[in-house]
């Protein structure tokens, strides 16, 4: 971004502030009338009312899944988006707080130290030895770390957390339960109390939540903050500037490491169990798109980020729930990128003309085209049903599809003006065949294509996520 | 004994010779000018001072202790803080945030002290707001008021260079080593700032080290002047010794052609 | 000494194969800086390509054409068609992010690797096939050397990718579109001011980068190599450890670092355990970067102050 003189700065920002929709404006403004501790108590009490509602075991994954994801990212986001040092090995944390909580309410250590029956420890002792020692383990992989910049530091952090899972998966079977991984593990005991229903871990990663955003919005705000954001976007001037960065690199794997194994500690409990697959790359990978989707170097990013990330999962998880994310999606990028209005309206129904059309011509060929059932169910299929091609037998057809799908995307970057609105209405027609007859058949699949699409928009649309500022790169 | 003392310093990488032999000292409240011809090595001599390189042979000493081999942020705490030929800012941080993240040498609360706001945190936090504004202060009404929380990349030019200035004094140095203050200014501005570096020394009692081109610049504010070419010292003196001296002269026109032939 | 041939000459082969990969990756950083997660899905999907060629003509054990044929028409189409789509990849995905910040193209690779390896599971299920190729190469003894057969599979293999690697060292360091590429890794602002079209540059580097990719993906199957939707991702760690070890950005380093780490992968699996093998290669990574970062034949990061 090219430095500009006060006057056109204000100038343009004012301008820009008139240009955003009144919704947008009506957002800002209730954004810096309310200060963060308010926000953040609101946030707590609607996180308290969700736990309340006595919603079914669905509603209740995805609200333990939210919170913890969010623990996640916050964690990842001081590396990261803090200190601006690229950490691909970081669920590696995530691995060892939750291994770690394994061996202490189980009997797997017992086959390490010959102990007859393992080591039951309360959650109250867990707590403070799994997270030292991911300290100690955090500082170790930041020593390491001093020694690479940029690019290299990803990669070896990369190998790092693929080493964990190699480890956990190979080595000492009788210990760490290779393949199969360790389950029956102790529920968090200790105080006189134990937390044994999902709900009730909910509540306490919703503490934990909360008071992790606190302590690290004191943090951001403070001279070690204010540290790791100079890191970030000069180490050298930073450095000359009185600030120790390697001291301060090494620390932000430390926090980063805590954190992470904090949400291990919570997660191993909750699924009474952990292995190996817990902690390959996709889960890294999902962790990351949280962060990014919020905005990274952001708390309130993080938080946001982990919650839409495991919200669109769990949709594209459910087959009727994945159709309103798909088509709900389709209609989002139209509206976003079709103006004026009356050119939205017009493809909107140029599209279903089209599709209408088409599929009387295709009926009145052969019947057999379209007497397939479209895989939507509820009102989505009921309405499907008559505008969808979809004939019986469909999976090679939809195949096809699929292919033509992609292709015609491709195409559609390229063209420009009319010739791209005109592009657009038989290719969301297609797709809208395509998902139906083919997609939606498999979801656990469909499901990480669409993931992998809304990385690829996202980050080429707003690379700097949903609550993030635009940065200026020092090159 | 001087503020600041290099001793026969070199510094090689591979086979150039950056600094040779370098004898250079600077006393207390001196404002020293290093000229030269681009190349010279000047730069190069500012990023030994403060750690960023290190002599391959020779002594530099601050106030009489040695300060070779030591990190960089240790050598800035120690009073030697500088700017940069092409800015470095922390352009992704605000102007007031810019000069409080340059205190963090001065402070000491822990990070577990600064998340509980712990008293000694508290205190040490207002006392760097009151120096951020104190030194954002010295500037007028430049870097004021509504400047506090934007972002440095909004700044002006000179305004960039004046935070850097800024962020360096707020480090808590004794001596400040400003490399091309006034490149890019227009005569107004340069101006200006050879009536800033006066102050600096004056109003605030610093010792400074400049690098300068602008020959206007060096001779309005310079107690001593020290040539450099091709890494090594030509000559040092006032002003008017150093800018007739013969070598200097080559070293910025070139010989005379004229006097080639002969 | 027998098990020392075999060993090498296995290590040879993977190594070939590793280099050919590597290279794609290296390229791809030299002219963007960029490290493409999804460049070993690339492999996956050439992979792909030779086997559904197969069953077009007729299936492994029924070919209509003869096998030589069938072979060349394998390999020209996974290069076209891999290399396309990586063009493609790069128009789409990565030329918006060119000044992001650094972590958004890594997400975007990511996500673009995601999209690949799910859409062939998708279309084509995710049942392990192999090219079968005993069943129209044959096998028997190209090459005998002290009791060991070196198959006539693998000599094209070593061959094909020593022609190729061949063809590139002289298309960078000795054409024009190899002097723009190099200036284009050098300073990319640069070059566009020099009249350089740097949008061709780049996507013509992305082609033959994915073009060889792809036709690794075509030789390991017809070496016999399990072909799935993942295979992707091992190939291309292994593959991008090489490039690092040999020196990011840099064409010899990838070509080196590939046969080095296939050499190694194949006397670590040979005489210490298969087990581990991979996490040997894995520390070496992570030695190498600890004491050379830059690889051995790049260059340090340079940073002007």
């Amino acid at each position: 971004m090219a430095p500009i003189g006060v006057d056109e700065w204000v100038a343009r920002s004012g301008e820009k502030r008139e240009q955003a929709g009144r919704l947008r404006r009506l957002g800002e403004r209730l954004n810096s009338r309310v200060g963060w501790w308010p926000r953040l108590a609101a946030l707590a009490i609607v996180g308290l009312v969700y736990g309340q509602l006595g919603l079914n075991l669905n509603f209740q994954t995805v609200g333990f899944n939210s919170v913890l994801y969010a623990i996640l990212a916050l964690g990842l986001n001081i590396a990261v988006g803090w200190a601006g040092l690229l950490d691909l090995g970081y669920i590696a944390f995530f691995g060892f707080g939750a291994y770690g909580y394994a061996l202490f309410s189980s009997h797997a250590f017992g086959n390490l130290v010959a102990l007859q029956g393992g080591i039951h420890l309360s959650i109250v002792a867990i707590i403070p030895i799994v997270l030292v020692g991911a300290g100690i383990v955090g500082v170790l992989i930041g020593l390491v770390a001093l020694r690479l910049q940029g690019d290299y530091l990803a990669i070896v952090t990369l190998f790092v957390g693929q080493a964990f899972v190699e480890i956990v998966n190979n080595v000492d079977p009788t210990v760490f339960g290779g393949n199969n991984g360790l389950y029956g593990l102790d529920p968090w005991h200790g105080l006189g109390g134990r937390i044994g229903t999902l709900n009730g871990y909910y509540y306490a990663a919703l503490v934990i939540l909360i008071m992790l955003m606190a302590g690290l919005h004191l943090l951001d705000n403070s001279r070690t903050g204010r540290a790791w954001r100079a890191l970030r976007d000069d180490p050298l001037a930073a450095e000359v500037m009185t600030v120790p960065v390697n001291r301060l690199k090494v620390m932000a794997f430390s926090f980063g490491a805590i954190v992470a194994a904090l949400a291990g500690i919570v997660f191993a409990a909750q699924q009474r169990s952990v292995f190996p697959t817990n902690f390959q790359s996709s889960v890294l990978i999902l962790i990351y798109a949280c962060l990014v989707l919020g905005g990274v170097g952001g708390i309130a990013g993080a938080v946001l980020g982990g919650v839409t990330v495991t919200v669109v999962e769990a949709m594209l998880s459910s087959p009727t729930d994945s159709s309103y994310l798909f088509y709900g999606l389709i209609l989002l990028a139209m509206v976003a990128r079709v103006r004026p209005w009356r050119h939205l309206a017009l493809m909107l129904g140029a599209i279903v003309g089209f599709g209408l059309a088409l599929r009387a011509i295709v009926g009145a060929i052969s019947h057999a085209a379209i007497a397939g059932p479209p895989g939507s169910v509820g009102w989505i299929g009921t309405v499907m049903r008559h505008f969808v091609i979809v004939p019986t037998g469909s999976i090679t057809y939809g195949n096809i599809l699929f292919a033509a799908l992609v292709v015609a995307l491709i195409a559609i970057v390229q063209l420009r003006g009319i010739w791209r609105q005109v592009a657009i209405v038989p290719t969301v027609y297609a797709a809208a065949c395509c998902w139906e007859s083919r997609l939606i058949v498999d979801t656990g699949v469909t499901a990480q294509i669409v993931l992998g699409a809304i990385l690829v928009v996202m980050m080429a649309a707003r690379p700097h996520g949903l609550l993030g500022t635009r940065r200026v790169e020092v090159v | 004994m001087p503020l600041l003392e290099l001793d026969g310093v070199c510094l090689s990488f591979g086979g150039l010779r950056a600094l040779h032999a370098l004898d250079l000292h600077v006393e207390e409240h001196e404002i020293v000018s290093v000229i030269g011809p681009n190349g010279a090595g000047k730069t190069t001599l500012f990023n030994i001072i403060t750690g960023i390189y290190d002599p391959s042979a020779g002594d530099i000493r601050f106030e009489g202790r040695s300060i070779v081999g030591l990190p960089a942020h240790r050598i800035t705490n120690r009073g030697i803080a500088r700017t940069f030929q092409s800015l470095r800012l922390f352009l992704n941080m605000s102007v007031k945030e810019n000069v409080k993240t340059a205190t963090y040498g001065q402070t000491h609360a822990s990070p577990v002290e600064s998340m509980l706001r712990l008293p000694r945190a508290r205190r040490e936090e207002r006392a760097v707001n009151e120096r951020a504004e104190d030194v954002l202060g010295f500037f007028g009404q430049r870097l004021q008021g509504y400047r506090f929380d934007q972002p440095a990349y909004v700044l002006s030019y000179a305004n960039r260079r004046r935070l850097e200035i800024a962020r360096a004094m707020a480090t808590g140095a004794r001596m400040l080593l400003l490399d091309e203050p006034a490149a890019g200014m227009n005569p107004n501005e340069t101006h200006e700032i050879t009536e800033l570096i006066a102050r600096l020394r004056d109003e605030r009692g610093y010792t400074i080290l400049v690098i300068e081109h602008d020959m206007h610049v060096v001779e309005g504010i310079s107690d001593r002047v020290v040539a450099l070419d091709h890494g090594e010292k030509l000559t040092e003196g006032t002003f008017a010794e150093v800018a007739n001296h013969p070598q200097v002269i080559e070293a910025y026109l070139g010989r005379n052609p004229e006097a080639l032939q002969k | 000494m027998q098990i020392f041939i075999q060993t090498l000459v296995t290590g040879l082969v993977t190594g070939c194969l590793y280099a050919l990969i590597a290279l794609g990756y290296s390229m791809v950083y030299g002219v963007l800086k960029l490290l493409n997660f999804a460049h070993g899905d690339l492999y996956m999907v050439g992979a792909f390509v030779g086997y559904y060629m197969i069953q077009w003509f007729g299936g492994s054990s029924a070919l209509v054409i003869p096998a030589w044929l069938v072979i060349i028409f394998m390999l020209t189409l996974a290069a076209v068609a891999v290399g396309g789509l990586g063009v493609a990849i790069e128009r789409f995905a990565y030329r918006p992010l060119r000044d992001a910040p650094r972590i958004a193209p890594l997400i975007t690779a990511l996500g673009i690797s995601f999209i690949l390896e799910d859409s062939v599971l998708l279309l084509f299920g995710g049942y392990v096939r192999s090219y079968n190729s005993q069943n129209f190469i044959s096998y028997s003894t190209a090459l005998h050397v002290d009791g060991v057969n070196i198959g006539a599979v693998q000599i094209m293999i070593v061959a094909l990718s020593v022609v190729m690697m061949a063809g590139l060292f002289l298309l960078v360091n000795r054409t024009l579109f190899g002097k723009s590429m190099r200036a284009v890794a050098s300073d990319r602002e640069a070059a566009e001011m020099l009249g350089i079209d740097v949008n061709h540059t780049i996507a013509l580097t992305f082609f033959i980068g994915s073009a060889m990719a792809g036709v690794a993906g075509v030789m390991s199957g017809l070496a016999n190599e399990p072909i799935s939707n993942y295979i992707g991702f091992l190939a291309g760690l292994k593959a991008f450890t090489a490039a690092v070890v040999g020196g990011i950005g840099s064409i010899p380093g990838a070509m080196i670092g590939g046969l080095a780490i296939g050499l190694f992968e194949s006397f670590s699996s040979s005489y210490v355990s298969s087990q581990y093998s991979d996490l040997i290669v894995f520390a070496i990574l992570i030695v190498t970067m600890l004491t050379r970062p830059q690889g051995v034949f790049g260059q340090p990061p340079l940073q002007k102050v």
